[in-house]
């Protein structure tokens, strides 16, 4: 009998979920290297009697819109970005991460850090460090660091067969179970340049215009059927 | 709901990045100012259906998870180090460092601090000194009867006397640089204080290996480019309307579940 009330329920759900997926995007709007991410819904079938079929909403999964985000110059040598598929892989206590944030620098054993202060990886699995007393740092589109003394070593740049299946950890920072495999020869390093973060605030706008809409059509839905409910009750119990 | 505090997160985030933006506009003629920008990190990520996990007795496995993330945060206020315009004063005793290197300041307490703001005066004694009167290290005076004082690139401060032909050395400016000058601890006054990320200062004379060389007659101007301030300026306020639209949403939404009968 209240079918109706969980069906919409279902949707009321899942949009509230929605919502939190889109604040969190206009929130990162500004974050270097973020991917905007999308929820995918299907449908839940249900088959109560015989020739009946009810369908619920279900929240699937949320993906990220991989395409790149636009290109800001900073001038500043140890902003990187990557045109292309590709991670930087940056070193943590628990193992590599992947990141799409170039906005590195140096710490205090002129290790490269990245916004997070953990060292970025060469391809030799250790981290790169710039000698004392140069001043050039220069990267190439390889991802090759060098200094007016030389090269210093090879940013890894790395991707993954399914980019999907990797795991955001906060901070910009993905893991994933795959194995990681050498980037494509079209991926390349821009040095003094960051990846904005691939939001398109309009976009966002009207999924939230669209989110409080159908909100409130599922909310009318159920007092409409609140009051069907209560208004058999009293036809039916009023007595003949 | 848990989009109120993520709309939260991103209106602090951009209320910091435009005290940032506002900081750099107001030091845009600063001699030796270095601009800082704010730079973001998401949150952490709520995992509802992990990524990998199977979808039905088949084995089958879900392709992708449902991942919500909890807003943004400022990781850091980087400071970008780099070098500002050079301009010509023609004021003796104004010294820019054209490339890496600070000048060297003592601090009533005793301490070091590091500058590249070279607008230096004298002091009564005629010591050199920045423009608070501290002492410039290592310390060089200029002889009350010196009439013209000349400093070349690699620092060397010469002074010619009155009625003498010959100038005559009277001290040598020196530089330090840091393995992560972006590390030092900004304290005001254009300057700055070694920190644990900065790592130890390196002493060196200007022009050596690793070190800028100086410029005398010239300031060292902030690095501030205006209209990419402004530019910032503005999407950062359009990003702070749009998380405040978040939240009345969010509002709307809460409100109209809490009238339902």
């Amino acid at each position: 009998m209240e079918n109706p009330i969980y069906v919409s329920l279902s949707r009321q759900m899942t949009l509230r979920r929605q919502l939190d997926v889109i604040s969190n995007n206009i929130a990162n709007m500004n974050t270097t290297g973020f991917k905007q991410q999308r929820m995918l819904f299907t449908e839940f079938l249900e088959r109560p009697g015989m020739h009946e079929q009810i369908s619920f909403v279900q929240d699937r999964a949320v993906v990220r819109d991989l395409s790149a985000g636009g290109m800001m110059q900073t001038g500043n040598p140890l902003d990187m970005a990557l045109t292309g598929h590709g991670y930087f892989t940056v070193d943590t206590a628990s193992g590599p991460r992947y990141t799409r944030a170039g906005n590195f620098r140096l710490n205090d054993q002129r290790q490269i850090v990245d916004g997070g202060g953990l060292p970025v990886l060469g391809d030799n699995g250790q981290p790169l460090a710039i000698p004392n007393g140069t001043k050039d740092i220069m990267v190439s589109g390889d991802g090759t660091v060098s200094t007016e003394l030389g090269q210093v070593g090879r940013l890894n740049i790395v991707t993954f067969r399914n980019e999907q299946l990797m795991t955001e950890v906060g901070a910009g920072l993905y893991v994933s179970d795959e194995e990681p495999q050498a980037a494509p020869a079209d991926t390349k390093v821009a040095q003094g340049m960051l990846e904005n973060s691939n939001v398109k605030p309009v976009v966002e706008m009207t999924a939230l215009i669209e989110i409080q809409r159908q909100y409130q059509s599922n909310q009318k839905l159920i007092e409409n059927e609140h009051e069907r409910i209560r208004s058999a009750i009293q036809k039916l119990g009023r007595t003949a | 709901m848990r989009s109120l505090a993520i709309g939260a997160t991103g209106m602090i985030a951009q209320q910091l990045n435009v005290e940032t933006i506002s900081n750099n506009i107001a030091n845009a003629t600063t001699t030796g100012f270095k601009k800082q920008r704010a730079e973001f990190q998401d949150l952490l990520y709520q995992n509802f259906r992990r990524i990998g996990s199977t979808s039905s007795d088949a084995g089958t496995i879900v392709p992708t998870g449902v991942q919500v993330g909890a807003g943004v945060r400022v990781a850091a206020v980087a400071r970008v180090l780099e070098q500002g315009n050079l301009t010509v004063t023609d004021n003796k005793l104004d010294v820019a460092v054209n490339g890496s290197g600070y000048f060297q300041v003592q601090l009533p307490s005793g301490d070091t601090a590091y500058t590249r703001a070279g607008n230096f005066k004298l002091s009564p004694e005629g010591i050199i000194v920045t423009a608070d009167g501290y002492p410039v290290q290592p310390a060089i005076t200029i002889p009350a009867e010196a009439v013209d004082v000349a400093i070349n690139a690699s620092g060397e401060v010469m002074v010619k006397l009155d009625g003498q032909v010959a100038q005559q050395n009277v001290g040598q400016l020196q530089l330090a640089t840091f393995a992560n000058a972006a590390g030092l601890e900004a304290v005001g006054d254009n300057l700055f204080l070694q920190t644990g990320a900065s790592g130890e200062a390196v002493g060196g004379n200007p022009g050596a290996p690793g070190f800028g060389r100086v410029v005398q007659g010239a300031l060292e101007t902030s690095n501030v480019n205006i209209v990419q301030e402004i530019t910032t300026l503005i999407s950062a306020q359009r990003a702070y309307e749009m998380n405040s639209k978040v939240i009345k949403t969010t509002d709307e939404m809460m409100q109209q579940a809490s009238q339902l009968r």
